[in-house]
């Protein structure tokens, strides 16, 4: 369970807060979706329950512990997290030597590590470019590395900040489905960044972010139903949504109500 | 034409060269910078061609597919070539021309340090095609190490290079997009005068900056959340391990040493 307390934060060069009180609460083996436009506070978020951000106002709780600076090295080890551009977080030069570095980062024995490096690059099916250069990668390819070298520190919580957004439509399917797999096979918590709408469909539990504030948050089907929310949201609405407003009184239908009444 | 760039790729192989210790590998090339100084007549250098080409060989590594990576610095080769040609005097007159004169002595000294450096070129990039960056860091942070006693940070600055070299490939696509958005835009950077195409030059420089310091700053946050602090407690993932094979490799460049050594006139 992490629960954000009344979290507000402002980059120091900035004039309005980034993050204006946000609470809410998540709780473990869920898939959480967090949805709101560029600039709405997404990575600000979870960059400061990474720990790369501190001085902020509020409080987070991990797992009944408030994350303070003391413990925040060990609570860090609970997370994961993988960014927005691939190329840009690679150390490794070769795919396994990229997986291993959290491990090594760590103190793990040698025998430990390459087991684990191995597990962790078949989950993403990625086994087979373990000697590959990370740079001659596909998108989607590239992007489960990242994902293996996050999953090898066997975390509770997976983040993936907008980690799908500059894939093509393959990558992104090749990335959804190692997620379901490791959400369905460990039952690792997952906090899914996205600002496209159609992502959310695959999750528990959705955010929805506006300047900094929590607009609305729920069940997929309850955040599809708070059209109002969504629409203030600066979010584009998937394809199905406006239809459905469009042909509706403004009230939400479901796929197949909406097919049925086309 | 950048993407073909050999410099610091990496191309994954299982040829004897790849499997050889990265710190023998070092060791050989650092060797052979000395040796390449010993040819001082055609024997010498015909047999430094010789040892290079079955390197390359050896390596499974094709002597086209290395030139084409190393046109830019074919330039630098021609530029020596000219340099000696027109500046070294003695032997026969071979043109008189007003402006100058190319005496047979320029010649030949052109060909041999010409010959030299590219030599040495192309070992160092076998060295570097042949071993991932990773090894070659770690070995070079190795081999330094009796040098923290004198206090260098000889771990910061092997992860230094190592990011470097990283992220050259990635620098250069990078390069080549936005010279192509550019030129798309009516930039020209190959017409004109040296000062049109510096200035030309500019639009491609600023956001390759700008992208650079974002990358660099994600990069950073991308190693503290993997638990990057530092070398203390860090265990590595690479084992060097130092085989009967490496001491012979060392041994061969040795004797090649000597023997180029012993034929000199
Ligand atoms: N390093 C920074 N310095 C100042 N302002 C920043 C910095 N990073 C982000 N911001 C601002 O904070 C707000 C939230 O940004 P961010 O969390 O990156 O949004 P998102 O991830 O949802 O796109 C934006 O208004 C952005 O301009
Ligand atoms: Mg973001």
């Amino acid at each position: 369970m992490i629960e954000f307390k009344n979290l507000t934060f402002k980059y120091r060069a900035a004039d309005e807060n980034a993050l204006d009180h946000i609470s809410l609460s998540l709780k473990q083996g869920q898939w959480t979706s967090v949805i709101g436009h560029n600039g709405s506070g997404k990575s600000t978020l979870v960059k400061i329950l990474m720990g790369v951000l501190t001085s902020y106002e509020g409080e987070i709780v991990v797992g009944g512990e408030t994350l303070t600076e003391e413990n925040l090295l060990s609570l860090r080890k609970n997370f994961a997290i993988v960014f927005q551009n691939p190329d840009n977080q690679f150390v490794g030069s070769t795919v396994e030597d990229d997986v291993a570095f959290g491990l090594e980062n760590n103190g793990v024995e040698r025998e430990e590590m390459v087991e684990r490096v191995e597990a962790a690059l078949d989950t993403v099916n990625m086994l087979d470019f373990r000697t590959h250069e990370p740079s001659r990668l596909s998108g989607g390819q590239k992007q489960r590395v990242a994902i293996a070298g996050a999953l090898v520190m066997n975390p509770d919580v997976l983040i993936l900040d907008e980690a799908t957004s500059m894939l093509d439509p393959k990558g992104k399917r090749e990335v959804l489905e190692s997620l379901k797999r490791i959400h369905g096979m460990k039952e690792t918590t997952i906090i899914y960044i996205t600002h496209d709408l159609a992502e959310i469909d695959i999750s528990d539990y959705a955010v929805v972010m506006k300047d900094g504030q929590v607009i609305s948050q729920g069940d997929v089907e309850d955040i599809y139903k708070d059209i109002d929310a969504l629409e203030s949201s600066r979010l584009v609405l998937p394809f199905t949504m406006a239809m459905s407003k469009a042909l509706s009184d403004g009230s939400y239908m479901s796929y197949d109500e909406l097919v049925a009444r086309l | 034409m950048l993407s073909k760039m050999l410099l610091g790729r990496y191309i994954p192989g299982s040829s004897v060269i790849h499997h050889l210790d990265p710190r023998a590998k070092i060791v050989c090339v650092v060797l052979f910078m000395i040796i390449v100084f010993f040819a001082n007549h055609w024997t010498g250098y015909l047999l430094l061609i010789l040892f290079v080409v079955s390197i390359t060989k050896m390596a499974g590594l094709s002597l086209i597919f290395l030139f084409n990576g190393l046109k830019l610095i074919l330039i630098l080769l021609v530029f020596t070539f000219m340099m000696h040609l027109f500046f070294t005097k003695g032997g026969i007159v071979l043109i008189d021309a007003t402006l100058f004169t190319i005496e047979s002595a320029g010649v030949v000294q052109g060909v041999y340090i010409t010959i030299r450096l590219a030599m040495l070129i192309l070992i160092t990039t076998v060295l570097t095609l042949t071993t991932s960056s990773v090894s070659l860091t770690d070995a070079i942070e190795r081999l330094c190490r009796p040098l923290k006693t004198l206090r260098l940070p000889v771990h910061e600055i092997a992860m230094m290079m190592s990011i470097s070299l990283r992220f050259i490939p990635t620098l250069m696509d990078e390069t080549e997009k936005i010279i192509k958005a550019q030129s798309a835009r009516g930039s020209t950077f190959m017409t004109g005068s040296l000062k049109s195409r510096m200035n030309a030059l500019t639009p491609v420089f600023i956001p390759l900056f700008i992208s650079a310091f974002k990358r660099a700053e994600e990069l950073a946050v991308a190693m503290e959340v993997r638990g990057y602090q530092g070398e203390a407690g860090r265990t590595s993932y690479r084992v060097l391990d130092w085989q009967y094979k490496d001491t012979l490799a060392i041994i061969t460049v040795i004797i090649f040493g000597v023997f180029l050594f012993m034929i000199r006139q």
